[in-house]
């Protein structure tokens, strides 16, 4: 008893004398890893525990699972340091090993923890052997086929062992790895690597159940410089494709009048006879229009002579009629045409003389064309007024006119450069206003005032020469025999005619007849004619233009007989009478008697 | 006559023969493929198995390792390589077969064990497969005899402790796991054996890779 625990006692006392001084039992040791590189053999290692700083000695002993025979590591050297390698006749398959290590040294000894082992499950390869790298040439592009030995321990020729290999590439500076798997296969096919550069190659492999080997060494390649086909074939398609480009601009630049032509087709000039572009681009506009301007057309003479020809007597009657047209004296007056650019000539000059306004407040006497001229001439009305009873056939009218103005012979208010006359017979139609009026004597012009009002014929017809207007047809006549030279110029026809106003058409244009007859009956409303022409309009030179028109219907014109008496104005102008009730504010042209248009007159003082 | 007539059956045989060859060649691989995809599956159940053990479950299942006591463990195999390219061709095939057929019957305790995807299916899925597998062994077995007579004697040897496995409770942990692992040694085993014998009798296979 006290042996033993003086024993003890002095046990413990060295173990703490022995600590003190450094050295201990060893450490435990512990085992790292069991391998078996082809199923056959394998090898664990260990690590030491610390030797406690005295010589350690390391032994290994397993046992299997189905015995309690416990055999030592056989071999502690061929795998190195800390390590026992178990050879092919120590080496059982589907059987658990279970190994322990055991350290000693002087002062103890110390066992690792123990591991089972099954060798079948703890396979490691070793690394492939004699990695090759090659780059083929295709017709489709260059690309490398690695190929490999197996490991020399595996023995795969007779199934003991199965293997399955992977290899990676890489460049130098990429950071992944691309991994591709073989299979069991002993080579592989690399694509879409990059032209001119330099890859790294390993392989690796691992049974079919087991661990991966180790990588082998880095295998260098490099891929050589070459031109994708889809590269290639897009560099063609584009030299292509800028090689038609510039075709296409060469000849669009050959060829680029055509094409301005096709694009932009040219646009007609203006083509105005006598219309000179250089003027107009010079800015002169008046030599522009001067151009324009047809020397000795119209003819301009003699005007008085056409005038005097057609200058009316009135009497009483047109004094009733100028009586009637009194209440309008004062429309007219406040009326004036805005369009009328008359420049002193009288307000017959223009086309828009004020009978459109004139007429709004007539009711059916569309006798009383009172018309200003711009000018402020005394109305027709005032001299009709003053002379209401004066037998004289428009004298006092006409003789109290400061300057009357003849009525607007036309309804058309264009202007029109070209002016348009009839021929033949119509030529006597001309009637040019202002000077019709200076010339006259004062009864003549007194009682040859026509004034014409244009009234709304839209949607009536006018209707002329009613048989109650034959006062004035004897003026007419008067008129006629008064003036029988004719007026040279209007030499190319030598005999006047009258021209009986038949119809208004709704273009506002008085469709005249010549009268061939002076005995006609202007009832017997005669279609058979063919000559009348058409009062066009009034130009600025105070012309009337006549128009003949072939296709004329014979219309009633007569219906309104009374009317045409009330409508006569004491003019010296022969007014033509009209009958319009609508009152709308247009040129009418007044028909007096058989209705034949008269341009109209500037009264004369009265 | 007699001599073409021989000839003709000779020709025959050899054709009969060969046909059976590339048959019993097609049966072997298609043996072989069949007993991989039954250890794959294995190794499948007994990892999951593993990863569903809960940490402390996995301390004790540690501590008591001892894998032994497999059921396959009275069928005399080759344990290394040597002793299998020793054995014959015949025996291979005859310890493939018993291997086989012993875990017929406690396979569906194997389903038991481990539910996962891949017995969710067909519970009997695992006994369909080696019953599969033993059918086309027997197959290559009369192949191989090709007339020899039958001097197997374990054949006959009655399956030991049938019920072996099911004497365990099935909620035993270490019970299940030992069922697992020794379900895929016995497959792997199967394979390899089956492989080795594939490679040995014909050059063409995967071997030689």
């Amino acid at each position: 008893m006290r042996n033993s625990g003086a024993v003890l006692i002095l046990t413990f006392i060295a173990i703490l004398t022995l600590q003190a001084a450094g050295v201990s039992p060893p450490g435990k040791p512990r085992l790292t890893s069991c391998r078996s590189p082809e199923k056959e053999t394998f090898t664990c290692w260990w690590e030491p525990g610390g030797d406690g700083g005295l010589p350690t000695t390391y032994a290994l002993y397993y046992h299997l699972e189905n015995s309690e025979t416990v055999y030592e590591c056989p071999d502690y050297r061929t795998a190195g340091e800390n390590s026992c390698f178990f050879n092919k006749n120590d080496t059982s398959l589907w059987v658990n090993y279970n190994i322990t290590v055991v350290a000693s040294n002087a002062l103890g000894k110390n066992i690792s923890d123990p591991v089972e082992v099954d060798v079948v499950y703890i396979v490691q390869p070793n690394t492939p052997e004699h990695v090759t790298a090659v780059v083929v040439h295709d017709e489709q592009g260059p690309f490398v086929r690695v190929s490999w030995e197996k490991p020399r321990t595996a023995d795969t020729r007779s199934g003991w062992i199965t293997l399955l290999y992977q290899l990676r590439v890489k460049q130098e500076k990429d950071k992944e790895w691309e991994e591709y798997n073989a299979g069991m296969q002993k080579y592989y096919n690399v694509f879409s690597l990059h032209p001119d550069k330099e890859y790294m190659v390993q392989v690796r492999c691992k049974p079919d159940h087991g661990f991966w080997s180790e990588w082998t060494q880095t295998t260098y390649v490099k891929m050589p410089d070459y031109i994708t086909r889809e590269r290639s074939l897009w560099i063609m398609i584009t030299i292509f494709f800028v090689f038609i480009v510039v075709i296409l601009t060469w000849t669009l630049n050959v060829k680029r009048n055509s094409v301005k032509l096709c694009l932009l087709p040219a646009v007609p000039g203006p083509k105005i006879k006598g219309f000179d572009k250089q003027l107009l681009k010079s800015g002169k506009s008046e030599e522009v229009f001067n151009t324009l301007v047809i020397q000795g057309f119209p003819p301009t003479t003699d005007y008085d002579n056409l005038l005097v020809e057609y200058l009316e007597v009135y009497d009483n009657e047109e004094q009733e009629l100028v009586q009637d047209g009194k209440d309008l004296s004062e429309d007219c007056m406040k009326s004036k045409s805005p369009s009328d650019i008359d420049s002193g000539r009288g307000s017959c000059d223009s086309h828009t003389l004020l009978l459109e306004k004139c007429m709004d407040g007539r009711e059916g006497s569309g006798s009383n064309q009172h018309q200003y001229s711009q000018h402020g001439e005394t109305r027709w009305a005032s001299t009709e007024s003053s002379e209401s009873q004066d037998p004289e056939p428009g004298s006092p009218e006409s003789a109290n006119g400061r300057g009357k103005t003849w009525p607007v012979v036309f309804p058309s208010p264009q202007p029109q450069p070209h002016h348009h006359y009839p021929v033949g017979a119509a030529k006597p139609a001309y009637h040019s206003v202002p000077e019709i009026l200076n010339h006259l004597s004062p009864h003549a012009m007194s009682s040859n005032y026509h004034q014409l009002n244009h009234q709304d014929i839209l949607q009536q017809e006018r209707r002329f020469s009613k048989p109650a207007c034959r006062h004035s047809q004897s003026y007419n006549q008067f008129n006629l025999d008064g003036i029988d030279t004719p007026a040279p110029g209007v030499a190319p026809s030598p005999s006047l005619e009258y021209v009986e106003v038949q119809r208004v058409n709704p273009e506002n244009m008085l469709l005249l007849r010549p009268l061939s007859d002076p005995n006609r009956e202007p009832e017997g409303s005669d279609c058979t004619r063919e000559d009348y022409s058409k009062v066009k309009e009034v130009t600025s030179n105070n012309i009337l233009l006549l128009q003949r028109d072939m296709s004329h219907q014979c219309v009633d014109d007569y219906s309104q007989a009374d009317q045409c008496t009330t409508q006569q104005p004491p003019h010296p102008c022969k007014p033509a009478v009209h009958q319009s009730n609508s009152g709308m504010p247009q040129e009418a042209i007044r028909v007096m008697g058989n209705g034949y248009v008269d341009s109209t007159v500037l009264m004369p003082s009265y | 006559k007699k001599i073409s007539k021989i000839l003709i059956s000779l020709v025959i045989c050899l054709l009969v023969n060969q046909g059976r060859a590339s048959d019993n060649q097609r049966l072997f691989n298609n043996a072989v493929i069949r007993v991989q995809h039954l250890h794959q599956l294995a190794a499948k159940m007994i990892n999951d198995f593993e990863d569903s053990l809960l940490p402390e479950e996995r301390r004790q299942l540690s501590k008591i390792f001892p894998l032994s006591f497999c059921n396959s463990d009275y069928i005399e195999a080759p344990a290394g390589k040597d002793e299998t390219q020793k054995s014959s061709m015949l025996k291979l095939l005859r310890i493939s077969f018993h291997l086989i057929e012993s875990w017929e019957f406690p396979s569906q305790s194997l389903s038991g064990t481990v539910s996962n995807s891949l017995t969710v299916g067909n519970p009997n899925q695992l006994t369909e497969k080696l019953a599969d597998l033993k059918m086309g062994i027997s197959v290559l077995i009369q192949a191989c005899l090709d007339g020899q007579p039958n001097m197997d004697d374990n054949d006959s040897l009655p399956l030991p402790f049938e019920d072996f496995y099911l004497t365990m409770g099935e909620n035993n942990l270490r019970e299940s796991f030992r069922l697992l692992a020794c379900f895929k040694k016995d497959m792997h085993k199967v394979e390899t054996y089956l492989r080795v014998a594939n490679c040995r009798r014909s050059l063409d296979s995967n071997c030689t890779l």
